[in-house]
């Protein structure tokens, strides 16, 4: 479903995504994990033709990206880092834009099952730019998933929304995998990615450091935190930092004792 | 007190300069110091036409429109940095927060705006003007010349004309706050009064204003005091009347964009000219935006012109108010796109290039206002000069949106006010205008020259679209 080679962005001198080669096949629920900053929303951006990279090839759902972005937008639904649906539409209105936008027929019922699964029917006349963080992020979740893609591509999918809310998405994803479908979710959250991600990419100082399935022999006797923090050399940092602090405390305990 | 006053300059300056850049927000007044300077320069050129009292008429009324304008967008700009920045935090709107009254914090802001825009606009404007008087007006045979403009005098006379302009708009927003049916109401009624009027305004009326009129006898200190009033009466006025509407109040519509953009027809961007005219009726002001920061205006200008056609029989008013329309209508443009982001639509599948294309044909359903109000004047009025009337307002409204297109994107409430780009604009803009102003002068029928405009304007929005596709990230 996505086939990235040698995948390269840069903003002046920080190399935001380098040398990245990603293969995530159909019917995966892939996780490209990494801290802030790491390159995570560059990648999604660069899979979704929204920005070009400087070196590299990108094949998402067939079809080349740098050549075709707009043909794989239209492809694929994608939920983006920051929720902005227009200000003075209302949760409805916007529903009907996308799918107007996206030009399919009888969407009318799909918006209808969408304000029902996430409970929020009663705010469907409610201007977006007044609705809260957690509405908004359903709103989008709803538009990307309205034309019945069979990639989804989405960046921090459980941002702002309450725990319940969390479970009913992530037994969404879940479904719609066994359905057949794929998703590429992006987050610095690991409890996620332990809980439903197939494989994941573990991204940083936009470098991919590790791709492989969650089942895979790294991870067999290990944990997905520790394996990550190492990855990103914070594990050995930690330690050091731990260490000194500890080895600090004894020589003040040892210097008051001989006192 | 005097904190919250110096906080708001800072954060008024940080809010231009976050929007626009430091350099790029620092060079705007050294363009209007520079631009003043330079159109300055042909003022002989202009006393040939038009008297002393003539120019000082105009500048005078160009400053109490800035006043207005300034004051509008202080009060109306809320939803424009709320889409900019967020959920914006500005201080005039944390007296909810802060154990500081409404009235204190609203006098601060009014003080700030007169304050910050003074150094903005009136200071650059009069020193560029000073600076080529200085100049031009010592090389002239006339001995008096140089005496005429009394820059000093000129400095005090304009800033009260935009103390004026700005102190009117805050008040009308007050009375606005509290019922705005009735500005509505008293607009609508204004209108046809004023345009029934039009023709009987002679240069006297005009005068009238009291800024202007103390500049032309400065011994008549009777004027400064009715300034003074003009400017104190209805700012006490709107302090102690002063109603906060807080943005947080969750507004709910039934679904009225389905209609719409069925009604707008099957064609590629009906769904964007819906969403536009949603985003227009329901943004604050509603509708009432096109009669206020247009038509208002708009019959303010023909007022003016018609009796400057008066006291300058070459000029003709019909012609000349075209022109400005054409100018005046461009600024449709920025409505359409102030509440917009890219981001909005990059996920989708959509160009850059689409929704700009999707603006211009709402630019184009809005263009049908002044179009009518052109028409209908022009019927009444001066019947034989209405078709080059029409041709003018149209070449010229389309010429403006594509430099406007070209220059700024999707983004000309803030990339217009870039130093540079602002430079570039005027370029683009005045000497077509001031060659407009000449053939009118020659005959009407040179205007129709202007269809030269249209294919310039076509290349220049091919070249447009083809920019801002390749831009990176178009958002802010």
């Amino acid at each position: 479903m996505i086939e990235v080679k040698g995948l390269s962005k840069s903003y002046g001198k920080i190399n935001a995504v380098d040398s990245v080669d990603l293969s995530v096949k159909k019917g995966e629920l892939f996780g490209l994990l990494g801290p802030n900053g790491s390159g995570k929303t560059t990648m999604i951006k660069m899979l979704t033709g929204q920005i070009k990279p400087d070196s590299g090839s990108l094949r998402v759902h067939g079809v080349d990206v740098l050549e075709a972005p707009l043909r794989v937008r239209e492809l694929v639904g994608v939920i983006p880092e920051q929720e902005t649906p227009p200000s003075f539409l209302t949760a409805e209105e916007y529903l009907h834009f996308v799918a107007k936008i996206r030009k399919l027929e009888g969407y009318e019922k799909a918006c209808e099952q969408w304000f029902e699964f996430f409970d929020f029917g009663d705010q469907k006349n409610v201007l977006c730019k007044d609705l809260s963080r957690g509405t908004r992020q359903k709103l989008m979740f709803a538009q990307a998933f309205l034309h019945e893609p069979k990639l989804a591509i989405i960046d921090e999918p459980l941002i702002n929304l309450d725990p319940v809310m969390q479970r009913k998405v992530k037994d969404f994803l879940r479904g719609y995998v066994k359905n057949g479908g794929t998703i590429f979710i992006s987050t610095h959250i690991l409890e996620i990615a332990k809980e439903i991600c197939s494989s994941i990419g573990i991204i940083y100082k936009g470098k991919l450091v590790h791709s492989g399935r969650m089942d895979g022999p790294e991870l067999e006797d290990r944990n997905l935190e520790e394996f990550f923090l190492e990855l990103v050399g914070q594990g050995c940092e930690c330690r050091e930092q731990r260490e000194q602090l500890e080895m600090q405390a004894r020589e003040k305990q040892l210097s008051k004792m001989s006192a | 007190m005097f904190d919250i006053f110096k906080s708001m300059m800072k954060e008024e300056w940080r809010m231009h300069s976050s929007l626009f850049g430091h350099s790029g927000f620092a060079l705007f007044p050294v363009f209007i110091f520079l631009f003043t300077f330079f159109v300055s320069l042909v003022l002989p050129v202009f006393r040939e036409i038009v008297s002393d009292a003539g120019i000082a008429l105009g500048m005078h009324y160009f400053f109490l429109l800035v006043g207005g304008m300034v004051g509008a967008f202080g009060l109306m700009g809320r939803e424009f940095m709320n889409r900019r920045f967020g959920q914006a935090s500005l201080i005039a709107y944390s007296s909810r927060t802060l154990p500081v009254s409404e009235r204190v914090i609203f006098l601060n802001f009014l003080v700030k705006d007169v304050v910050y825009y003074f150094i903005l606009y009136v200071l650059p404007f009069v020193a560029g003007f000073a600076l080529a008087v200085k100049f031009v007006l010592p090389l002239l045979v006339l001995p008096s010349a140089a005496g005429s403009f009394k820059i000093p005098l000129l400095t005090l006379t304009l800033s009260l004309s935009f103390m004026i302009g700005l102190s009117v708009v805050f008040f009308l927003s007050t009375v606005y706050a509290h019922s705005g049916k009735a500005v509505l109401a008293g607009l609508l009624l204004a209108f046809p009064a004023l345009l029934f009027a039009s023709g009987n305004f002679n240069g006297e009326v005009l005068y009238a204003l009291p800024g202007l009129s103390f500049y032309l006898a400065p011994s008549e200190t009777r004027q400064l005091l009715v300034s003074a009033f003009l400017i104190l009466v209805p700012s006490a006025l709107s302090l102690i009347f002063l109603k906060v509407d807080y943005p947080q109040v969750q507004k709910d519509f039934s679904n009225s964009f389905s209609g719409l953009s069925t009604r707008f027809g099957s064609y590629r961007y009906a769904a964007f000219v819906a969403k536009d005219f949603l985003d227009l009726k329901r943004s604050e002001g509603g509708l009432g935006k096109i009669i206020f920061s247009f038509l208002l205006p708009v019959t303010l200008v023909w007022v003016l012109l018609s009796a400057l056609g008066n006291v300058i029989p070459a000029l003709d008013s019909l012609l000349l108010f075209s022109l400005v329309l054409g100018v005046l209508s461009s600024s449709m443009y920025n409505w359409l796109t102030e509440f917009d982001l890219f981001a909005s639509y990059a996920f989708l599948p959509l160009k850059v290039s689409d929704v700009i294309k999707s603006k211009l044909d709402s630019y184009a359903f809005l263009n049908i206002v002044p179009l009518v109000f052109l028409f209908g004047l022009g019927l009444r009025t001066e019947p034989y000069t209405l078709v080059p009337s029409l041709l003018v307002f149209l070449s010229i409204s389309f010429y403006m949106v594509t430099v406007l297109v070209y220059l700024t994107g999707l983004y000309p409430s803030v990339n217009l006010y870039n130093g540079k780009t602002f430079a570039l604009y005027a370029l683009s803009i005045v000497p077509v205008l001031i060659l407009n102003i000449v053939l009118s002068i020659l005959s009407p029928y040179y205007l129709f020259a202007d269809l030269a405009l249209v294919p310039v304007a076509v290349y220049l929005l091919g070249k447009s679209f083809r920019k801002w596709d390749g831009v990176e990230n178009p958002q802010f």
